[in-house]
């Protein structure tokens, strides 16, 4: 293969590298943010993890995909989780503050209520099992 | 509902978005300024008709087979319009640089369209609608669409079509 188009292939793949750190700094960075807006979710009860669920009545993959995922899940974890709903078009204020460009948006927050991973778009129930598992 | 507000199917855009990504990448591995150009033309041509650039393939391609499936949102059309029209203009410029021989320029401008395309695909940010909104605020003439209620300027609307 030409020695040019490989440079250009790993300055490609060097580029779409530093654009996924950049993301996933962003990510921390809502996540740092969202910490400091905890205390105005009067729903959440320290001492077990809790699955904040961003959504729409009108959004069509949060009915089909995404409440039945955190339903399954609901129903795994028990008492063990909670799980908070709230409606992005009805607090676009409270949405904005936790920086949810779309729905459905999650964050896992941890058992003192620290927000630690936030899904833009719909996350399968495997991949939340996952981030679950990861803040205990 | 606000009266100005249309039906814009959002899947549309992010088949735009996803094509521009990839020919823009695959322009510059391949060292092809004539394809990030031939990208510029699909995105001025489809601003000039009110589409998506990559529409035909959305909608002859992957809506028939399946792949893709409509997202209705209450939306207006014309940022999205501006924002692709902005980004056909900012490659073609690119492109043009590249012609020249200023390939730094010229990439770097390529990237900033891919990165921005990206930016909206992924993160649901639409720069250009942005730009769109703030120069309506400003009281440029012709900017004269506010964004769908409780959405801020530039993120996608999260009202979709009942």
């Amino acid at each position: 293969m030409d020695m040019e188009l490989i440079t250009r292939l790993a300055a490609a793949i060097g580029i779409l590298g530093a654009g996924i750190l950049a993301y996933w700094l962003a990510n921390r960075l809502v996540l740092a943010r969202a910490a400091l807006r905890v205390d105005r979710l009067g729903d959440i009860q320290p001492g077990r993890p809790t699955l904040l669920y961003f959504t729409t009545p009108t959004c069509a993959p949060c009915k089909t995909v995404q409440r039945p995922a955190i339903q399954r899940l609901a129903e795994q974890l028990g008492d063990r989780l909670q799980v908070v709903e709230i409606d992005a078009s009805a607090n676009p204020e409270l949405a904005g503050q936790w920086g949810v460009l779309s729905v459905p948006t999650t964050f896992i927050l941890d058992s003192h209520g620290k927000p630690r991973h936030v899904n833009h778009g719909v996350a399968p129930v495997e991949k939340l099992f996952k981030q679950l598992e990861n803040i205990n | 509902m606000d009266e100005n507000l249309q039906k814009v199917d959002h899947a549309a855009l992010r088949v735009n978005q996803a094509l521009i990504i990839l020919l823009g990448i695959l322009a510059f591995v391949l060292d092809a300024a004539w394809l990030a150009a031939l990208v510029a033309l699909v995105m001025i041509l489809g601003t000039l008709f009110g589409k998506p650039g990559f529409y035909f393939i959305y909608r002859y391609l992957l809506q028939p087979t399946g792949l893709v499936k409509a997202d209705i949102l209450i939306d207006n059309p014309e940022p999205h319009r501006f924002a692709q029209g902005f980004g056909g203009i900012v490659l073609a410029s690119g492109s043009l640089a590249l012609f020249l021989g200023a390939s730094v320029l010229g990439w770097v401008l390529v990237w900033m369209v891919v990165a921005l395309a990206a930016l909206n695909l992924f993160a649901g940010f639409c720069m250009g609608c942005a730009m769109y909104y703030w120069l309506g605020r400003l009281s440029v003439p012709g900017f004269t669409k506010n964004p769908a209620p409780g959405t801020i300027p530039g993120m996608r609307p999260k009202v979709k079509l009942s």
